[in-house]
């Protein structure tokens, strides 16, 4: 059941077997994954049903690194997190993805399979041999390219708060409080268990919550905010003995035009790239390093995809509206104006792009790329606490993102590549776009909106701030779920791993509690 | 019969822009295969302009090969490297020997990079040849 936290009696105390701070797609994975049971499970959502202008402005923060998405509109803080604006592409990682992560892919597997069907996907199936028809088909490489193609899969998008919410509203053992903050972390002494958390709502009200193990779900960033801002006990805050908490911050980079491609727009080897149906499932192919190139780590994950020039150029678009408008509308009405927009477009992906198409008349068989990576973890890549302080009394994140200086050099390569690719198989021809040839890529890098990487996984504490189970290490009770415990990332959208990892520890979780 | 710098410019359809000049055998040849190289090539210099200033590249890049008979003799050798110089090379088998070349040159690595465009070798040549 939904119970609305501002009605609660202050001071109460909620009892739980076991806590989930937050509801976005680990948290509602992990709720859906619980309920049920004899357990009792409570999650505790800050926003509500729907956004809300004061609820987002509790993720303020500051950028001081690279260029980055204003930290308050990077995520969605209501039930259902950042589903509600996330455009659905999926795609397990890899089992070389996966090489410095204490568990393998063999470990992962069964539970991909179970997030195929929570992000209401189609078959479980990533080899784009599987998914040739008449329309379209990859480009054949051979063993020697350095190039292969793949796929991601696109779900609905299902949004999580939305789809979900009927199941929540009637899972026994299930309470989901709505408006519910989290501001504390309660410890023992030692530090070594947690022993309660504070919740508080903007109205004023605070209460308690107590249970038998606690599992963080709050994001990339706002996981370390809580745990940094958690230091009653542990001055440098919870499970930040060893200072690694929000260091490894990774994001995927976002070049939305690298190279111009010319290539004959019905060719089913081309429309293969583009996003498309097959058998009434929607994929997009791409491309991306070849195995042998992965294994040897010659290049960082990276995949190229298609796009017609405008779409490319909507990408980057309206997501801020100008000042003089946010000026005459007001802070709350511009913000509620880009949250729809953002959900609107993301929802309407190909509609949009046919509009485009036939409005600005794209010359047939003129595409730009889109080359999105991710670079190798780095430990001054990272979130801390800023000195301001939000309504809730909790210190403000800054972000400090860093891009590695051979990102570049790296992102043409991987285009030589693509255009040898094109070239053999007859397919197009490719220009590496420059400041040589009028326009610089590097003008337009965007991060992809992934918080990865800030709580990550190492089964030795000097490494790694959670373990193989996602416990943090030294803590007893204390879990983390989410993609902040990825250690290293492929090139895929987080959301699929986020929720194998949430099924994977509800398992945990169950074995601990029965 | 020898080769001009005309003729091959006719065969591959730069004569009078593009594909324009291409010669009834070779559309039949590009329209049986519409996704080789030389039917995306056409897509390439459907330009015209765009085709002469990257030849104007090349001959920049390399301009040992400003010369039009020899641009002309290295497409040849690279396109018909068995011959195709001394004896008659119909029209028709022009063009799909041309797109095999292209390929092979991009499977071997053997391109050049032209204001950012990266073309086979030969293509590359081909656009030079087109003042």
């Amino acid at each position: 059941m939904f119970v609305d936290a501002r009605q609660l009696p202050q001071d109460m105390e909620v009892d739980a077997d076991i806590c989930i701070i937050g509801a976005g797609a680990a948290g509602i994975t992990m709720a859906r994954a619980l309920s049920g049971g004899n357990r009792r499970i409570a999650v505790f959502e800050s926003g509500g049903f729907d956004f809300d202008v004061d609820t987002q402005n509790l993720y303020a923060g500051d950028v001081i690194g690279y260029s980055y998405t204003p930290i308050d509109r990077d995520r969605l803080r209501f039930l259902g997190g950042s589903t509600n604006h996330w455009q659905g592409s999926c795609r397990p990682f890899d089992a070389f993805d996966l090489d410095d992560w204490p568990i393998g892919l063999d470990v992962l597997e069964p539970y991909y399979r179970q997030a195929q069907q929570v992000c209401q996907l189609g078959p479980y199936s990533y080899d784009p041999q599987q998914w040739v028809d008449a329309e379209a088909r990859p480009i054949s490489a051979s063993s020697a390219d350095s190039l292969k193609s793949s796929l991601f899969q696109y779900s609905p998008p299902t949004r999580f708060g939305t789809v979900y919410r009927d199941e929540l509203a009637a899972a026994g053992n299930l309470t989901v409080y709505l408006h519910a903050n989290l501001v504390a972390i309660d410890t023992n002494e030692a530090a070594s268990s947690v022993t309660g958390v504070e919740i508080a709502c903007l109205t004023g009200r605070r209460f308690r919550a107590r249970a038998r193990h606690y599992v963080l779900a709050t994001g990339g960033i706002e996981n370390v905010r809580l745990l940094l801002n958690s230091n009653r006990v542990q001055k440098s805050g919870l499970g930040n003995g060893n200072d690694l908490v929000g260091r490894y911050f990774m994001d995927h980079v976002y070049v939305p035009k690298a190279a111009t491609v010319l290539a004959d727009v019905s060719s089913p080897e081309v429309r293969f790239y583009d996003h498309h149906l097959v058998r009434g499932h929607p994929i997009e192919g791409f491309f991306t390093a070849s195995d042998e190139l992965r294994r040897t780590k010659q290049m960082p994950p990276f995949y190229i995809g298609f796009r017609v020039p405008t779409t490319a150029l909507a990408e980057l678009g309206v997501d801020r509206l100008p000042a003089p408008i946010r000026g005459l509308l007001g802070e709350g009405v511009a913000q509620n104006i880009e949250y729809y927009y953002s959900r609107t477009t993301s929802s309407l992906q190909l509609p949009a792009k046919w509009l485009y198409e036939k409005m600005w008349r794209t010359p047939p068989g003129t595409f730009v790329t889109c080359y999105c990576s991710g670079p190798n973890p780095d430990p001054q890549s990272r979130v801390t606490l800023s000195n301001t302080v939000d309504v809730l009394g909790l210190r403000q994140t800054q972000l400090d993102w860093r891009l590695p200086s051979d990102f570049e050099q790296d992102m043409h390569r991987a285009h030589e590549q693509l255009a040898q690719l094109l070239g053999r198989s007859g397919v197009g021809r490719l220009r590496i776009e420059s400041s040589a040839t009028g326009y610089d890529p590097m003008q337009d890098v965007v991060n992809a909106h992934h918080h990865m990487g800030t709580t990550r996984m190492h089964d030795d504490p000097r490494y790694g701030v959670v373990d193989r189970d996602c416990r943090i290490h030294g803590i007893g009770n204390l879990f983390v779920a989410g993609s902040s415990v990825f250690p290293s990332y492929a090139c895929d959208d987080p959301t699929m791993t986020i929720v194998a990892l949430a099924l994977r520890l509800s398992d945990h979780l169950k074995s601990l509690t029965s | 019969m020898s080769y001009t710098r005309r003729y091959l410019l006719t065969c591959l359809g730069y004569a009078s822009g593009l594909g324009v000049g291409l010669r009834p055998a070779a559309l039949a040849a590009a329209a049986s295969a519409p996704d080789d190289a030389a039917a995306v090539l056409r897509l390439l210099l459907d330009d015209r302009a765009r085709a002469r200033a990257l030849g104007a590249s090349y001959r920049a890049h390399c301009p040992a090969e400003s010369d039009p008979a020899v641009l002309t003799r290295l497409i040849l050798a690279a396109v018909a490297p068995h011959g195709g110089g001394q004896r008659p090379l119909r029209r028709e088998l022009l063009l799909p020997a041309f797109d095999r070349c292209v390929r092979d040159e991009f499977g071997a690595g053997s391109t050049v990079r032209l204001d950012g465009w990266i073309l086979a070798r030969t293509e590359a040549r081909l656009c030079a040849l087109c003042e």
